[in-house]
């Protein structure tokens, strides 16, 4: 009996008990690292994870755990004769600078991260400094962080926004009856304008006329007025370039009787803007997003394995967090440990050597190394990218469009409206 | 030196020695933590300047970002060194301020909170508006490191030690302004304001002077943090950040000098320590706030006091 146990023993007995009870929560905490002999490989996520920037920060982590556990279940992954599990460590930063430079330290030093993937924008350009001092590999959604001295800043998902081109390209074959646009848009460089500037180069070289754009700003709460005014302009289609507010904007076009064409970079939570308008309504929304449960993923040239199970296990776990990036940063995992397997090693220098020297698979096809002509470095993947469209209710990939070919035929248009608003190329 | 003057000085060298040796033993993104936290005190301690006379802004927050975009600005557009555009930067944010002063100082208590509100509000939004110097909502970045010899101020402990040196030297001199008989009218203005212009104070002057010094104050802070972070942006200065000014200095408590320091270093502790917690995080920070409003609500530099008072009562009635 344990109450008869003398001192030292039931020392023991409790130090035996507690170790047994560690194991077993580390084990139900982490079941396929806890008992696997394979070496851990950690990656970092440095992303938003609370604040307004959320949504596109905390699904990509839920994305790439269900990534990480995949590829441990299935007994790791070898690289350069060692065999890995796949650990992803994350900070969040909140969208603050602050916390985004420590994040990024706590990931590279004390995680040893070997790549830290990041949202974009001044939280890639806080850590830029140190991170290519000490050739931490860091990739962006926003390849406009791209610098001529961001060496290891890679964007090898989002090439943000320059695939919505594909978009107007594909509106305009699709409907020629379209003639006017009117942009609504949050007034940020970061995103609103970039997309701003990007889809009017796309409808200039499409011969669709730009009757208005309104650049707003981030404290709006009532957009009917925005609204009316766009509306008052009589356009063929309201484009929403990079909004932070596509459901309050889409609630508004729907009250005020809106009847044209909507073109979009996101349409996150699209059931959502569908339960608040209708389904009508939101049908025949352009934008560029896909679910991964669509059939089109299943064609030659997407790589992103087994899309259809990747999507029903993260509505499984997670039923209303997907958003545009649920499956970027787990497409950027995916790349990287291509490239790591290629090059043997796990060392930044080798990885970019690796992605570099050999033909990028893009996650829907192609893949071409870009962004000198604009940003100063070749350092964002360029691939095929999908036109969605809500049909009956769900987003359905109509093609996939060549942004690598638009971008050789009109490269100058664009980097001449990129100018005009004010932004920075080379 | 009588003898609390001399504890006061000894506590003092103790803290420094601490501080001087304390990022040796802490983690690397903590370093990082260190930094911040060291210029936060810089800023509530600036802000308490501003209090004094009883006026409690909520424009603080901006002044520190015109001292961060003067900075900025000066040495990544001019190529003027750190070791200028930081005072510079002081000088902008005291500029500005002495420009906002009159018609801020046209209103008092809570309409003069609200007018700050507007006028940060105002030039907030002329940096994400005029993209041309101040980036956008993007802000400005690539702001260079200082330089001097071999020393690398990337690194966090070579910039915690240069921020150390400069935060101690303005908190010196925030604290000789205080104890001055500048600072002493200020007190004046703020407690009994009819009574100090009867003897021929003029109230305006001396509530302009704290708010010019106090964004003197905060500019240079706002320097040395961009000069770090490498970047600013509209967003790093927003009423978010003003609303933790405020905590920090409520919760810390304003009626000494280092009560607004205890609140920032207590608080920030406390909200690193919850980052594990993610999205309870806010919610743990709010209930420290309630708790320490209902139950210290002279602040943190009052818990001493009673303390000693609640055990001192205590020990008395045991003797008795």
């Amino acid at each position: 009996m344990v109450s008869k146990l003398k001192r030292s023993d039931r020392r023991q007995f409790l130090k035996r008990a507690a170790t047994g009870a560690g194991a077993v929560t580390t084990a139900s905490l982490f079941p396929h690292v806890a008992f696997s002999a394979n070496k851990t490989l950690t990656v970092g996520m440095n992303i938003p994870m609370t604040g307004d920037y959320a949504p596109w920060g905390l699904p990509g982590l839920y994305g790439c755990e269900i990534i990480a556990n995949n590829i441990n279940a299935a007994g790791g992954i070898e690289i350069g004769g060692e065999t890995y599990d796949i650990n992803v460590a994350s900070y969040d930063h909140g969208y603050d600078t602050e916390k985004a430079i420590q994040g990024f330290k706590k990931l590279a030093l004390e995680d040893e991260a070997k790549m830290v993937m990041m949202l974009g924008g001044s939280t890639v350009a806080a850590c830029l400094p140190w991170a290519m001092r000490r050739k931490v590999l860091t990739t962006t959604l926003l390849p406009s962080d791209i610098t001529p001295d961001s060496e290891y800043l890679i964007a090898t998902c989002e090439s943000h926004p320059l695939y919505n081109v594909t978009g107007v390209e594909w509106m305009a074959k699709t409907f020629p009856d379209v003639k006017t646009a009117a942009i609504v848009t949050n007034n940020d460089a970061e995103y609103g304008l970039q997309s701003a500037a990007t889809y009017k180069a796309a409808f200039e070289v499409a011969g669709i006329e730009v009757v208005d754009t309104n650049l707003h700003g981030f404290d709006v709460t009532d957009f009917a007025p925005i609204v009316s005014s766009i509306l008052a302009k009589n356009p063929d289609c309201v484009c929403m370039a990079t909004s932070f507010y596509v459901t309050p904007i889409m609630e508004q076009l729907f009250h005020q009787g809106y009847q044209g064409k909507i073109i979009s970079c996101t349409l996150d939570y699209y059931q959502e803007i569908i339960a608040k308008t209708s389904e009508e309504f939101v049908n025949g929304t352009i934008y560029q997003f896909p679910d991964f449960d669509d059939p089109a993923l299943t064609e030659e040239g997407v790589t992103f394995p087994d899309p259809a199970g990747f999507d029903a296990a993260f509505r499984k776990d997670h039923p209303n967090d997907w958003s545009a990036v649920a499956w970027e940063y787990p497409a950027i995992l995916l790349n990287w440990i291509e490239n790591a397997k290629a090059a043997g090693s796990v060392e930044t220098e080798d990885v970019m050597a690796a992605m570099k020297g050999n033909q990028q698979q893009f996650v829907f096809g192609g893949g071409n190394w870009w962004g000198s002509q604009l940003w100063g470095l070749d350092n964002a993947l360029i691939g095929r990218w999908p036109v969605v469209v809500i049909e009956n209710g769900r987003a359905r990939i109509q093609e996939y469009g060549d942004v690598a070919a638009w971008l050789a035929a009109n490269k100058d248009v664009l980097v001449k409206h990129m100018q005009e608003l004010g932004l920075r190329t080379v | 030196m009588n003898r609390s003057a001399l504890t006061h000085f000894a506590g003092i060298v103790i803290v420094l020695v601490i501080l001087a040796v304390l990022p040796h033993f802490l983690r690397y993104h903590h370093q990082d933590f260190l930094i911040f936290l060291v210029i936060n005190i810089l800023v509530v301690s600036s802000y308490r300047l501003v209090t004094l006379t009883g006026e409690w802004s909520l424009i603080h927050a901006v002044m520190m970002g015109v001292g961060a975009y003067g900075s900025a600005i000066l040495s990544k557009q001019f190529n003027v060194s750190f070791w200028l555009s930081m005072p510079l930067a002081g000088v902008v944010a005291g500029s500005v301020a002495a420009l906002l002063c009159y018609p801020l100082f046209r209103m008092t208590q809570f309409y003069f909170l609200i007018g700050s509100f507007a006028a940060g509000e105002a030039i907030r939004l002329s940096w994400i508006h005029f993209i041309k110097p101040f980036g956008g909502t993007s802000g400005v970045s690539g702001i260079p490191s200082p330089e001097l010899g071999n020393i690398d101020f990337l690194e966090p402990i070579p910039y915690f030690y240069l921020v150390l040196i400069i935060v101690t030297l303005c908190l010196f001199l925030l604290y000789r302004v205080e104890k001055s008989r500048v600072g002493l009218t200020l007190h004046a203005v703020h407690w009994k304001a009819p009574l100090a212009e009867s003897v021929g104070v003029n109230t305006w002057n001396y509530r302009s002077l704290a708010f010019i010094t106090g964004s003197v104050f905060v500019g240079i802070a706002g320097a040395l943090k961009v000069h770090y972070i490498g970047t600013v942006t509209p967003k790093q200065f927003d009423i978010g950040f003003m609303v933790f000014i405020l905590i920090w200095v409520i919760v810390g408590g304003y009626r000494t000098f280092y009560g607004a320091i205890i609140g920032a270093i207590v608080l920030s502790i406390l909200d690193e320590a919850f980052r594990e917690f993610d999205e309870l995080r806010p919610a743990i920070y709010g209930a420290i706030l309630v708790f320490a409003i209902l139950f210290l609500p002279a602040g943190l530099e009052s818990l001493p006091q009673r303390l000693r008072e609640k055990f001192g009562r205590s020990g008395a009635k045991e003797a008795g």
